[in-house]
């Protein structure tokens, strides 16, 4: 692992995921009805994203060989320190994805009004801070925004946002 | 006999009353245009109800000018927020974002709004003058010949993919693979579903796009905390004057691109099923080969954002003479304005222009009449939105990360899309983070569905893969296709290799053998013309070569 480049391992990865789409390809079902199969077009895909694939292997293992031939390192990754450091690094991206998968997920409970005004307000405190100041500003600013933007979609567009539990109405 | 059916149309519009519906509709279709997630399309079947007690003409006018605001108003938010506001506006972002984080924001926007003006008249003007012939090209597309031309579009993906062509290439493979998912059209029957309910739907593609191109945007703009807490004004001298003397004299500068940008959108309008969406890839990418500085696209080149803005204005005048004369929508917008017009007893067909020479003349005026209109309250709007620009970072991306969701589920109605946006949303930023360009994998996603459906009804109507050769349109894009994938090459190497003198003469020679086969005059007359071209330029190639070989 240490010789290797991080698109020697991102190729790898990527033939595995070819492996799987080549076996899912063979599993499409073939109803016998028209010219093109309907497993004809993603099988097709499939290979040919493999060979593409292959081809990116090929390069970064000859990649990999030459650095080894020179002596010189990998591409130093942006962040430093392992896996403490990688997760350091990605720290805001990795919370702020996980607080709007948890908003997704919580949508059958909060409704879109008020899970929308929670997750603005979290990802607007997680990320511009808390200090009691800010924490009023952001959350005038959840509610006023998502405030708005539901009454937008609801009452200009007509569009019926999920609802909540919590809340029958909204 | 036109100046007489222009003025009658004229007369027919310049009421009070559908000049306020126009601007209207042009302001409705400017604000869908500018949110990301909520179509034109659908801005356009909201309108359709309204339509119903008024006049044809009118009704289609009102209709117009949300299609045209539309297409206007997603440069804003591709510009400024870096999220193409309509999929028609994918290639604005690829220029215009960068342009706009540079400090330019009030060009960037600026070159958006005229070469969208510029694009929308010029195919008004060609409209008018030549759209019986342009129809007739249109009417002779077969199914091989519009897989062909999708075929060619999906090789602009060599182009896209930028320093590393086969991570580009990897990439617009992948969007293929994210198309396959779910129903297939023609069947119904699941693909790469593995039992799952939720794959068995299929991404539809506007929250694969936005998840794709936004959330993994906004997710990179507040990776650092010190960086989200900084407003886009705070990262440079931006100006937030929109520069329209700028703007314009940088088009007039750049006309040659803006003509065949808008050439290429009214020719992509033309051909059914072929939208603004691939119109403003294929000019972004002609625009780029064309260009003697092709490495400066992708990080705020004028060219690129005038490229994609004419032509996806231009293709609305080209569906809209498809729609009319033949009765074929040129994409769903046209789809649901054909609509409109058999909810009046209007029927469009081949014979609609001769039969109906007031409303098919009112589309016309209508759609130059919108352009102006459009470029007004484009301009008082735009002042708003790029106050946008001064709000901090990371609450600018709070709010649209919450907003992207509502927009995405008011598409369909159902939550997967919004699941489908978060997904996608990780799936754009690791390979951000790989540095796998993003825009060959949306090029994937929008093509693939349409260069497979093309390629079964070709083979429903013959097996025999002859037919894709055999065929002048589909040969002629079989020839651009594979000179396409070995143009990066050829950019690399020009200059240095003596193979890349031989290109240009080689594609025009090649190019001469669809248009003899496509027989009449004009045509075999062009080809005589390429075959004139590449035998003087092949006179030259010895001199180059001997040169090349001496600095070697």
């Amino acid at each position: 692992m240490g010789t290797m480049s991080r698109d020697t391992v991102v190729s790898i990865i990527l033939l595995l995921f070819c492996g799987l789409l080549i076996w899912a390809g063979y599993q499409i079902r073939d109803p016998q009805f028209g010219e093109l199969s309907p497993a004809a077009w993603p099988k097709g895909v499939s290979y040919v994203l493999t060979a593409l694939c292959l081809i990116y292997f090929a390069q970064s293992l000859m990649g990999d060989s030459a650095r080894k031939a020179d002596g010189s390192p990998n591409d130093a990754p942006a962040h430093a320190g392992g896996l403490s450091g990688w997760f350091r690094y990605y720290f805001n991206p990795i919370v702020c994805f996980a607080l709007y998968f948890a908003f997704l997920a919580t949508l059958p409970f909060f409704g879109t009004l008020i899970g929308g005004t929670l997750l603005v307000f979290l990802l607007l405190s997680f990320l511009g801070g808390i200090a009691p100041k800010q924490i009023v500003i952001h959350a005038l600013i959840a509610i006023i925004s998502v405030g708005a933007m539901w009454a937008l979609f609801t009452y200009g567009l007509r569009v019926l946002l999920p609802r909540g539990e919590i809340i029958p109405g909204i | 006999m036109i100046l007489e059916n222009v003025l009658a149309a004229i007369q027919e519009l310049a009421t009070f009353k559908t000049i306020l519906l126009m601007t209207v509709g042009a302001m409705a279709g400017l604000l869908a245009g500018a949110i990301p997630g909520f179509t034109i399309a659908m801005a356009i079947v909201l309108t359709l109800p309204f339509t119903f007690g008024m006049e044809a003409s009118q009704g289609v006018a009102t209709m117009i000018g949300v299609y045209v605001g539309g297409l206007s108003g997603g440069l804003m938010s591709g510009i400024l927020i870096g999220i193409p506001g309509t999929p028609s506006s994918v290639a604005t972002t690829f220029d215009g974002f960068p342009m706009a984080r540079n400090g330019d924001p009030g060009f960037a926007l600026g070159l958006g709004v005229w070469s969208s003006f510029f694009g929308g008249i010029i195919a008004t003007v060609l409209l008018v003058l030549v759209a019986p012939q342009l129809a007739k090209v249109g009417l002779e597309f077969q199914p091989w010949d519009y897989f062909s031309l999708i075929f060619f579009a999906l090789t602009v993906t060599a182009s896209l993919a930028g320093e590393n062509m086969i991570k580009g290439l990897i990439s617009g493979a992948l969007g293929l693979i994210v198309a396959c998912v779910g129903e297939d059209d023609i069947n119904g029957v699941q693909r790469f579903a593995f039992g799952n309910d939720f794959l068995g739907e299929g991404f539809a593609f506007l929250p694969v796009l936005i998840g794709l191109f936004a959330f993994s945007q906004l997710m990179s703009d507040i990776r650092d905390t010190t960086s989200a807490r900084k407003s886009l004004t705070d990262m440079g001298d931006v100006s937030v004057r929109i520069e329209h003397r700028r703007a314009i004299a940088t088009i007039i500068k750049d006309w040659i691109n803006l003509v065949r940008s808008s050439l290429i959108g009214v020719f992509t309008g033309v051909l059914p099923a072929a939208g603004s969406s691939i119109s403003n890839i294929l000019a972004y990418d002609q625009a780029k080969k064309a260009s003697p500085t092709p490495e400066k696209f992708g990080t705020g080149h004028s060219g690129g954002i005038i490229a994609p803005e004419s032509a996806n204005n231009a293709t609305a005048g080209g569906a809209l003479i498809t729609m009319m004369a033949l009765g074929i929508p040129g994409d769903v917008i046209t789809a649901v304005m054909l609509g409109a017009l058999l909810i009046h007893d209007v029927i469009p067909s081949p014979a609609f222009i001769a039969e109906q020479p007031k409303i098919a003349y009112a589309i016309f005026i209508a759609f130059f009449f919108a352009n102006f209109l459009v470029l007004i309250l484009q301009t008082g709007a735009l002042r708003g939105f790029v106050l946008v620009t001064r709000v901090r970072m990371y609450v600018l991306a709070s709010i649209i990360l919450v907003y992207c969701g509502i927009g995405v589920f008011s598409l369909n109605n159902i939550t997967n899309d919004m699941w489908t946006l978060a997904i996608f949303g990780v799936v754009g930023y690791t390979m951000r983070t790989l540095k796998f360009p993003l825009a060959p994998m949306i090029l994937g996603v929008v093509l693939g569905p349409i260069a497979e459906r093309w390629l079964s009804r070709s083979l429903a109507l013959s097996t025999d893969v002859t037919e894709f050769i055999t065929h002048p349109w589909s040969l002629f894009f079989l020839i651009a296709s594979v000179f396409s994938i070995g143009f990066s090459l050829y950019q690399k190497q020009r200059g240095t290799k003596v193979w890349t003198l031989w290109y240009a003469p080689v594609l025009m020679l090649a190019l001469t053998v669809p248009l003899f086969m496509m027989g009449g005059i004009v045509r075999p007359a062009l080809a005589v013309v390429l075959i004139v071209l590449a035998v003087l330029i092949m006179r030259k190639i010895p001199a180059a070569t001997r040169a090349l070989k001496s600095i070697n």
